[in-house]
């Protein structure tokens, strides 16, 4: 029996626990919560976080932790405010925000493995270039300091200073440090664009199928799914999550998979950047506050363990959802906002608490 | 047995789906139902139109469902409660947007389904009347001018007056601070300063009125927009050793600014009456509903507070 109930906990822990939230709200907030529309609104509510949360759930396998993700999402949503803001198309200003996500992820990597002093060197040969090469055009200046800014880190491979920090100590620096740059890039104010309809049905409901922000997230998903689990990257991931020293033994390069999860990671939170700046139509360096817990709730609800080595991308997804649900229904129900995030809380512990039991039953 | 358990949920869910087909979300016991969003829940404020709001509901018959975001500031969660309101088929909503851009697409989409909506406490871009049924807020202008005159009343009307303003780009305290330059020119009153900005803290106003120092020994009258403009102003001016020489008049109260008026440190402020403003919301909504006719803009009136009238009943409930 006990037997049975772990297994069935262990495959469908994440499903059961939205199912019973699911079945609560659906018997107390009836039919306006139980309706199609209402069910296309949660899930394009959950894309955003959902979306962040993927990329949480990988650094989480990888035996790491990212509290910045919040703010690399206002940082990124910025980026693509300002490009928008000078006149270009939103594919331009999705792929510049998808890439500002990515830069922060790299540099948080390169910040937890120890390349803090390889980073600087690179970033001031970076901009030694750039401000030497003044005078190019811009399509001349870019290849010449991304080039300098790579040798630089080549070159430094061989210096003796490492110094790895904990995930946890740099996210935690970043996470203020990178809500005040999304600040200072508007100037303290948000960063208001011209209106484009395109851009904007990105994150409207209403379509006759599902809004193209949830199909991303989907995608997303599945894209990260099937590439923790059957590519070469995702088993060292995992590998690396569940024990670094025989990962490094056995052969793989923990640093560069290292660095490569929190890329991953921030390319994730780029993406959501871009579906957060479709439904705000504005950049707001304020925004997605709290997100980086959210996001570290849905992994863990959806089964990732935050020992690391363990973990669903599925699980994630629907954990996330999860918590939509607990948002919709209470507002469906009329519960005051205290009550509202004492609930969102007691399901976080709970889902935690299911996490140690399963792993004291191994 | 969490088979079976699974199992009773299951047919749990499938009985209960089917009773609540029958339920019509827009009213409840025969009552229209409204939605009204503010910034925010936790400031005093708020709390004050949710009673306003909650009142008027009962007067006129309409059910009030209060609902603010988590987080005061957050965009997104408002936008989502918009959302999730329309989806739900209520009779009407009144939204006090946190923002003037983010939130049009949201009422637009009210609009398209025909809920009618009415905007109070900061403005939304669009017409009203038009982009959305009605403004219900405070006229700054008009409580930048009671406050303006008043000060001129204060300097018997003559004397050198420091304008200390809020912020770049905030609509409703440069409506006040436009409002109270209009009053000086009118009354002949010489501004020696009008074009420092006080930033979003006390601290930051503190530092800015300090700044000004030398024309703040210059001047006989001082006038601030907002709130925290108005306390750090208050502490820069008992550091200059200042407060209680010149006519200080500022903008909404706090605990210190109320303190300050009761010392006669500060020689009046002008406040806000947001129960009359969630009570006027709820009361244009109704009338929407019924397909009544509702003013494009609705002014929810400002008070002059000052240490004569600071213990009347009807000043003394908006000093809180």
């Amino acid at each position: 029996m006990n037997g049975t109930a772990a297994r069935l906990l262990r495959s469908g822990g994440p499903l059961l626990g939205l199912l019973v939230t699911w079945v609560l709200f659906a018997t107390t907030a009836g039919g306006s919560f139980t309706n199609w529309n209402n069910h296309e609104l949660m899930l394009l509510q959950t894309a955003v976080v959902g979306i962040a949360a993927i990329g949480a759930t990988w650094i989480i396998v990888g035996g790491g932790i990212d509290l910045s993700v919040g703010s690399t999402i206002a940082v990124a949503a910025m980026v693509g405010a300002a490009v928008l803001r000078a006149g270009h198309a939103w594919p331009v200003a999705a792929l510049a925000t998808v890439g500002a996500g990515g830069l922060v992820g790299l540099l948080i990597g390169t910040l937890v493995v120890g390349a803090l002093v390889r980073t600087v060197a690179a970033a001031a040969a970076a901009a030694a270039v750039a401000w030497a090469a003044g005078a190019l055009p811009t399509a001349a200046r870019l290849p010449l300091v991304a080039l300098a800014g790579f040798v630089a880190w080549r070159a430094s491979a061989r210096l003796p200073w490492s110094l790895p920090l904990s995930p946890f100590i740099v996210t935690l620096g970043l996470w203020g440090a990178l809500r005040g740059l999304a600040k200072g890039l508007g100037d303290n104010q948000p960063i208001y664009f011209p209106r484009d309809d395109g851009f904007a049905a990105l994150m409207l409901p209403g379509s006759a199928l599902l809004p193209i922000g949830v199909w991303i997230l989907l995608a997303c998903g599945l894209l990260a799914a099937f590439a923790l689990r059957a590519t070469v990257f995702g088993r060292h991931v995992r590998a690396l999550g569940s024990n670094r020293e025989a990962a490094r033994l056995s052969g793989v390069d923990v640093v560069r998979t290292e660095i490569g999860v929190y890329v991953v990671g921030g390319v994730c939170a780029g993406i959501a950047a871009v579906l957060q700046l479709a439904y705000l139509s504005m950049g707001d360096p304020t925004t997605a506050q709290g997100h980086e817990l959210k996001a570290i709730a849905a992994a863990v609800i959806g089964g990732a363990s935050l020992a690391g080595g363990e973990g669903s991308i599925f699980g994630t997804l629907l954990g996330a959802f999860v918590m939509t649900v607990v948002d919709n229904g209470c507002t469906k129900l009329g519960l005051d906002n205290w009550v509202q995030e004492v609930v969102t809380g007691a399901i976080i512990v709970g889902a935690v608490a299911l996490d140690r039991w399963r792993q004291t039953r191994r | 047995m969490l088979r079976h358990l699974l199992l009773g949920t299951f047919l749990f869910a499938a009985a209960c789906g089917g009773h609540s087909a029958s339920a019509t979300p827009s009213t409840a016991g025969g009552k229209p139902r409204v939605a009204v969003i503010p910034k925010g829940t936790t400031h005093v404020f708020w709390q004050a139109v949710a009673t306003g709001a909650r009142a008027a509901g009962e007067q006129v018959g309409v059910d009030v469902v209060w609902k603010g975001p988590l987080q005061e500031n957050d965009r997104a969660q408002q936008i989502q409660l918009v959302q999730q309101f329309l989806g739900e088929g209520i009779a009407g909503l009144a939204l006090a947007p946190l923002d003037h851009a983010a939130l049009v697409p949201a009422v637009a989409a009210a609009k398209a389904k025909g809920i009618p909506v009415v905007i109070f406490d900061s403005d939304l871009d669009g017409t009203p009347g038009q982009d959305f049924a009605s403004f219900v807020a405070t006229d700054n202008k008009k409580g930048g001018e009671m406050a303006g005159h008043h000060l001129a009343k204060l300097l018997g009307g003559k004397g050198k007056v420091v304008l200390l303003r809020y912020q770049v780009g905030s609509a409703s305290t440069e409506a006040r601070e436009a409002g109270f330059l209009e009053a000086m020119r009118a009354m002949g009153l010489e501004v020696l300063v009008d074009n420092r900005y006080a930033g979003a803290t006390v601290g930051d106003a503190k530092t800015a009125a300090l700044n000004l120092a030398d024309a703040l020994r210059q001047a006989q009258g001082v006038f601030c927009s907002n709130e925290s403009a108005t306390a750090g102003m208050l502490q820069a001016l008992e550091q200059l050793g200042l407060a209680g020489k010149v006519h200080f008049v500022g903008f909404d109260a706090s605990p210190p600014i109320v303190a300050a008026l009761r010392a006669g440190t500060l020689g009046a402020i002008v406040v806000q009456d947001p129960k009359k403003m969630g009570e006027l919301a709820v009361r244009s909504l109704a009338d929407l509903i019924q397909r009544k006719p509702v003013a494009p803009f609705v002014d929810t009136g400002a008070v002059l507070a000052t240490k004569a009238n600071m213990d009347e009943p009807a000043v003394q409930s908006l000093l809180r």
